[in-house]
């Protein structure tokens, strides 16, 4: 049922490229690491369609698990496509006593079915008040306060409520979280749980169930039986990754959202599970969103990149070429800040300053003017206008005024409705 | 999943060896609480032989005739040192013999002690658990609506009732039931006018009898327990394990149910330690509401001076302490997977 695609390259030399992870790759490796890896190095086309119907499908849709009950506005949920989701406008505000303070404001972002979206950001950038945002899950004292979260299949998920929404988490949302954080009940054991994730859905079989999630583990590299029958605490850190990874997609879900999956594993754990990420995402055709701080895993992982700070997305693109060649000054001062495998640890250049906590955004102009070495006027009153050339959006008003510089070879979109409007054009193709 | 017995049976033994350690602990822990509460007792200012002595001096005996006397009352009269006295204590314990009550002549300690237990075993026992029943079940509410009024009406509640002390709530109580509104009786076990026997008019009296004792020791608890009760909820209701299971799309019962055994888990270390606790019974309640459980015998017996019956019921509370500890430990290796197979990171 799980085979690996014969294009990809083994496993071993996958590990053995990890500890570069930390250094980025330079502009003349990148094509060299794409061919390793046997991937595309450009989105969408006609190669990264047929990969997303890739996994045995046909089989799958004979599970019990599969069958909603008649009725169910959801049961028309594709669920062997990996789906598409659109974030537009998105704005997240928690309640604080300083009134309503925005975490998140005005995200536009796009998932393209099949892809592996990285978002990295410093701490209280708002990446993890997005993930969240998707499974319309944020916690109070936040809420969703405007925008929409459109995924293929479900409809508009900010707008869905009650039981509709908790069918929707888990059975179409597979969300893991942090290795860290203890995602499991540690009074059960990870098949009781199992049982409880099956009932909670009404899957019929539950034995069909654990023999799925029993193929899983195991396809993980562990001892299916063995690990059903533990306790959170009888696993360690990276093995209960692969279970919260598990759980997340034992019931076919295939929209995934991993928050930090990394984060708190050591480099060997960290480089399997990003292997096994990358791999249960080819294989079973899934749409992927990627949390994390390490700009290591993105590069690893992710075909396509997003940059917050602050509460926006400041840049986003193909992972490559976002990385290779960045052109907002947050992204930049990123890449310049982590230090050489090889080299001086000396050329690493800290950005200076500090990310804006909630209460300290600025609520007008750019949000990252305070730390940014090209700040100008206009910064501190406008907004930046989203410049897409292609798939790649940068939100600066340095890069705009360069851009208007060069003439009408770019496209300058007037403000952020206009971009996304012509990013989902794009994201429609795809 | 068929493994689990092979895998398991280490734990078993490891459960032994636990057991094993807790009761040599608890042994020794018992006869030093002994030792200590003779030496104690044997130095309270006031001798009952003594005073049994004068007051029949008073009453018109010669000396030599009150001598005889007592100590034909008694049975005997403390020879030798107190290091004698003690290895004669202590060689008694051993035969489970803890000598003749001194306020009750010729009557068995043990007897005595046999008598009261039931009167405070079985009325404080259901206070406890029917405060923690209920206290659980309150805390969970007050903690789930913490931010509304009904939450904060309970946990207020709690905190009040909390707060007020035991014999505050039992005058109140007494005052309320027996004077002022006589539905219930205001002591004793049982009406005479019954026969102590397994029949409905026995029966009804003693739980007549009890209800005020037990009511009154199970609003003494509650508060407790609510107050213990939320917190723990609140605690557990922050958990990641909870958001997971919330974004997993699990069923709302069942999240519950994951809150509460994980929140309700340091509760029973709690209710065994108060179970343990239950044997020096409730003093000012049995007091107040004349019940002759051991906290009244204990209270009579300090006043009388009755050494052997207060080492008893010292012995008794010690015993009891010390095997709530024991059943605390091992409920807790039952109910957390955590303890059963020695806690720490399988890596």
């Amino acid at each position: 049922m799980f085979l690996f695609p014969t294009k990809k390259a083994p496993a071993p030399e996958r590990e053995a490229s990890s500890p570069e992870r930390t250094s980025l790759p330079e502009r003349s490796e990148r094509s060299e690491r794409s061919e390793r890896s046997g991937r595309p190095e450009e989105l969408g086309g006609p190669e990264r369609s047929g990969r997303s119907e890739q996994p045995g499908g046909p089989e799958r849709s004979g599970r019990p698990a599969e069958v909603s009950p008649p009725g169910e506005p959801e049961k028309a949920f594709p669920g062997k496509k990996a789906p598409g989701v659109r974030v537009s406008g998105l704005s997240v505000v928690y309640r604080t006593p300083a009134g309503e303070l925005p975490a998140v404001r005005g995200i536009d972002l796009e998932l393209v079915p099949g892809t592996i979206t990285g978002v990295v950001g410093e701490s209280g950038s708002g990446k993890s008040t997005l993930a969240l945002s998707l499974l319309n899950a944020v916690q109070p004292p936040g809420r969703i306060s405007a925008g929409s979260v459109e995924i293929d299949g479900l409809g508009d998920v900010v707008r869905l409520g009650g039981d509709a929404l908790r069918k929707a988490r888990g059975r179409h949302i597979g969300y893991v979280f942090q290795a860290a954080q203890n995602s499991l009940n540690p009074l059960k054991t990870v098949g009781k749980q199992l049982l409880d994730l099956g009932r909670s859905h009404e899957v019929d079989d539950l034995r069909e169930l654990v023999r799925d999630a029993k193929e899983l583990l195991g396809r993980m590299g562990m001892d299916g039986a063995r690990v059903l029958d533990s306790h959170q605490h009888e696993l360690s850190g990276g093995m209960r990754q692969r279970v919260g990874i598990m759980l997340a997609l034992v019931l076919n879900a295939h929209l995934v959202v991993l928050d930090e999956p990394t984060t708190a594993l050591d480099m060997i754990t960290q480089a399997t599970i990003l292997r096994i990420i990358r791999e249960v995402h080819e294989e079973r055709g899934l749409t992927t969103l990627v949390i994390t701080h390490d700009l290591g895993v993105v590069a690893e992982v992710a075909d396509r990149l997003a940059v917050m700070y602050g509460g926006r997305v400041v840049e986003q693109g193909p992972t490559m070429e976002v990385l290779g060649a960045p052109r907002h000054p947050y992204t930049q001062g990123l890449i310049r800040a982590i230090p050489r495998l090889v080299g001086d640890i000396g050329e690493a250049r800290a950005l200076p300053g500090r990310p804006p906590t909630l209460g300290t955004i600025p609520a007008r102009g750019c949000v990252f003017r305070e730390r940014c070495h090209l700040r100008m006027a206009v910064c501190e009153t406008e907004e930046p206008p989203a410049i897409s050339r292609g798939e790649w959006i940068v939100a600066c008003h340095a890069v705009a005024a360069e851009a208007e510089a060069e003439g009408g070879r770019r496209r300058v979109a007037a403000g952020t409705q206009g971009s996304a409007k012509a990013h989902g054009a794009k994201g429609e193709q795809g | 999943m068929t493994a689990i017995g092979a895998r398991r049976l280490p734990g078993v033994n490891n459960v032994v060896r636990r057991l094993a350690g807790h009761l040599v602990r608890g042994f020794v822990m018992i006869l030093v609480v002994t030792t200590i509460s003779f030496v104690i007792i044997r130095h309270i200012p006031g001798d009952p032989l003594l005073a049994r002595y004068e007051s029949l001096v008073e009453k018109g005996m010669s000396p030599e005739q009150a001598q005889r006397a007592t100590a034909a009352l008694y049975g005997f009269l403390p020879r030798g040192t107190l290091w004698e006295q003690y290895l004669d204590y202590m060689r008694g314990l051993f035969h489970l013999n803890l000598g003749q009550s001194l306020s009750t002549p010729g009557v068995q300690v043990t007897t005595l002690l046999g008598s009261a237990v039931a009167w405070t075993i079985v009325p404080v026992l259901v206070g406890t658990l029917l405060s923690f029943m209920v206290g659980i079940t309150v805390g969970v509410y007050a903690a789930m609506k913490r931010s509304g009024k009904l939450g904060d009406v309970l946990a207020l509640s709690g905190s009040l009732l909390h707060g007020l002390p035991q014999y505050v709530l039992a005058l109140l109580i007494a005052a309320i039931f027996t004077t002022l509104l006589p539905i219930f009786p205001s002591g004793g076990t049982a009406d005479i006018l019954f026969e102590p026997g397994f029949n409905a008019g026995y029966i009804g009296s003693l739980i007549q009898h009890a209800a005020l004792p037990i009511v009154t020791y199970a609003l003494a608890s509650y508060g407790g327990w609510i107050l213990a009760m939320k917190s723990s909820v609140v605690t557990v209701l922050g958990d990641d394990f909870i958001l997971a299971a919330e974004l997993r799309g699990l069923k709302r019962g069942i999240i519950f149910r994951y809150v509460a055994r994980n929140a309700i888990l340091p509760l029973f270390t709690i209710l065994a330690l108060s179970l343990g606790m239950l044997f020096g019974g409730a003093i000012f309640i049995e007091r107040i509401f004349n019940y002759p459980g051991l906290g009244l015998l204990l209270i009579n017996s300090i006043t009388s001076r009755d050494y052997a019956l207060m080492g008893g019921a010292f012995l008794l509370i010690t015993v009891a302490i010390v095997v709530a500890n024991i059943v605390a430990d091992m409920l807790y290796t039952a109910i957390d997977p955590r303890v059963r197979s020695g806690g720490g990171t399988a890596s």
